[in-house]
């Protein structure tokens, strides 16, 4: 399994425009310009006719009538002037759909053989990608015996096994339970780690995306909000939606961090991060078997409050020591943005209070607080 | 001499399985057109496709005779090209079986196309299957059950055609009488013997024809057929 021809980051260049009416709906418009540099799991997120699958399509050659160009490194998949359109086939792009769409009249070792057989200079190991996502059961089984998560994988596994240079997904996980999704994100790091495939994952969860996605690409009624690290274009988007009718009630309000995990279980139930020398951060023990050394996770800006004085005296376990950057008031609410000390750099928490609250304590920007929340409240999708 | 009934029989099935080879040539990319179609047309191509199902076979008949004939340009044609007139031969009774039990193999594929859709055709295009290689390992094999009825419906309506081979094909032995018309001599020479045979052996082939069908088609044997791997 080399990867070194891989490594390099893709870029893919948009610029496409289209618009359709569909029955009963308003008349919609995709109208979008971005420049990606494909490396690991980029991320699209938006509600439901944001898009983002259109947009997925329209990469893949699934849509047609699309005005505009698309550059995937310095091959043009589709360019309206010249007519030039390049067929599905032809693109090398793998799209797992959210409805597995496996062949009904295959076994599942069949269906994974269709992609196989069709992939030209075949690099990986059937077996070993078989091992990898632990289909070695189910193989001879008929694709109707299947679970929801089960299809899922088979479907991942099939799209790999064609060997794209970019692999997208159309919210694969949207129809299954909470335990096949983890299980799935988890199979979409390792894939990634071991084979170094581009991916492009569209869904409509947030949590989701925070796990697994290194950037994130995020849209509204068919334009593109903001482009960015999973975590920075997460804050972006706290402000963004307080000033932009467009973009309000995209998501909850919340700080999205990545931090070294120190001790998996404390003896009392409770694993901890570490944010910097003095400062640990608690949350509910992750599971025993946990090999990862960082965590992600996210604490929603409704779940910390701010305290003047350190809250020694209280049974919420963590209360960081903060500097006030921001304070922005919306219609009676308060967004406070407030800055740790973190190993390398500062870390921002961002925090709702009430216009009640922010009129007793009386904030102002530069002061030192101290911000308290539950272990509960640090939440992860995966572990 | 070999008997004249078992020669209309060699004719009839001959034509028919002809017949039903061409149609499946000709009705499967029209199905597929009109399956995929959109557009206000569709309607006309299918109401033409369709239009045997309504009219008389006499009708359809006459105005394929006149095309026939060699006064008109088809048949004229026929006739520089092969140097052979057309009505009255063996091809016009294909060419007209061919027009005549088109429905019944364009209408099954058609629905069964449309079932289909799109989403595993796409699927396939993802995983760098082109246009034909779609057809032959997902299109055919999911919907070679509507290809089997097709195919039967189509052979055994033409076994069961007069009126248009009465028209084109006229009564000349080893050409273009078939068992029909046969059997329709024999019945106005009053040889009801004769008659007897024919018509029950062409009830019971049909019969059993049909009965095949279903049976392969039906849901029952394919739930036996999974249960079994």
């Amino acid at each position: 399994m080399t990867s070194s021809n891989l490594e390099r980051a893709l870029s893919l260049s948009i610029n496409i425009q289209l618009s359709f009416e569909q029955l009963g709906f308003e008349k919609f418009n995709l109208n979008i310009k971005q420049d990606l540099s494909l490396q690991g799991i980029t991320g699209i997120f938006g509600h439901s006719g944001s898009g983002k699958s259109t947009l997925l399509r329209a990469i893949a050659g699934l849509e047609k009538e699309i005005d505009g160009t698309i550059l995937l490194n310095d091959t043009r998949l589709i360019d309206s002037k010249d007519k030039c359109f390049l067929k599905a086939e032809q693109r090398n792009i793998g799209l797992v759909f959210q409805d597995s769409r496996l062949f009904p009249h295959l076994t599942v070792l069949d269906n994974l053989k269709f992609a196989a057989k069709r992939c030209q200079n075949r690099r990986l190991n059937f077996n070993e990608i078989i091992k990898l996502t632990e289909l070695e059961n189910l193989l001879p089984k008929h694709v109707n015996e299947l679970s929801g998560g089960q299809k899922q994988r088979v479907a991942l596994t099939r799209a790999i096994l064609a060997e794209p240079k970019l692999l997208l997904l159309d919210e694969p996980l949207s129809a299954l339970d909470r335990q096949a999704k983890t299980r799935l994100l988890k199979l979409m790091l390792n894939i990634q780690n071991k084979l170094q495939l581009p991916m492009l994952y569209v869904s409509h969860s947030l949590d989701e995306l925070q796990q697994v996605c290194d950037k994130l690409l995020v849209l509204s009624q068919g334009v593109v909000v903001g482009y960015d690290g999973i975590h920075s274009m997460i804050h972006q988007l706290n402000y963004t939606q307080l000033n932009n009718a467009q973009t309000n009630n995209l998501i909850h309000q919340q700080t999205s961090l990545s931090l070294p995990i120190k001790t998996l279980n404390n003896g009392h139930g409770l694993s901890i991060l570490t944010l910097n020398e003095h400062d640990e951060i608690y949350l509910p023990a992750l599971h025993e078997k946990t090999t990862a050394k960082t965590l992600r996770c996210f604490i929603l800006a409704n779940d910390i409050s701010i305290s003047l004085t350190e809250p020694i005296n209280s049974s919420i376990v963590n209360h960081l020591f903060a500097k006030i950057s921001t304070i922005s008031t919306i219609n009676n609410q308060v967004l406070v943005t407030a800055l740790c000390e973190k190993v390398d750099e500062e870390q921002a928490f961002f925090i709702n209070i009430s216009a009640f609250s922010q009129q007793k304590l009386a904030l102002k920007i530069n002061q030192a607080i101290y911000l308290q929340f539950k272990a509960s409240a640090v939440r992860t999708y995966l572990y | 001499m070999i008997n004249p009934d078992l020669l209309a029989l060699l004719t009839t099935l001959k034509m028919a399985a002809l017949t039903t080879i061409i149609l499946l040539l000709i009705s499967t990319p029209i199905a597929w057109y009109l399956a995929k179609m959109q557009n206000r047309f569709k309607v006309i191509i299918e109401a033409i496709v369709a239009l045997p199902l309504v009219l008389p076979p006499t009708v359809l008949g006459f105005y394929l005779l006149i095309a026939f004939s060699p006064q008109y340009f088809p048949g004229q044609l026929w006739q520089q090209a092969t140097g052979q007139q057309l009505a009255f031969s063996f091809s016009a009774i294909v060419i007209g079986s061919v027009l005549y039990s088109m429905p019944f193999v364009v209408q099954p594929l058609q629905k069964a196309f449309e079932q289909l859709g799109e989403p595993l055709l796409e699927a396939g295009a993802m995983l760098g299957a082109g246009t034909i290689d779609r057809f032959c390992n997902i299109v055919f094999p999911i919907t070679k059950a509507s290809f089997i009825t097709a195919a039967s419906l189509g052979f055994a309506h033409t076994v069961g055609e007069f009126g248009v081979i009465l028209m084109i094909g006229g009564n000349i032995p080893g050409e273009t009488r078939v068992l029909s018309i046969a059997l329709f001599d024999h019945v106005e020479a009053f040889d009801y013997a004769k008659a007897h045979i024919l018509s029950i052996s062409l009830l019971a082939g049909s019969m059993v024809l049909l009965a095949s069908i279903y049976l392969l088609n039906s849901p029952r044997k394919k739930a036996i057929k999974r249960a079994d791997k």
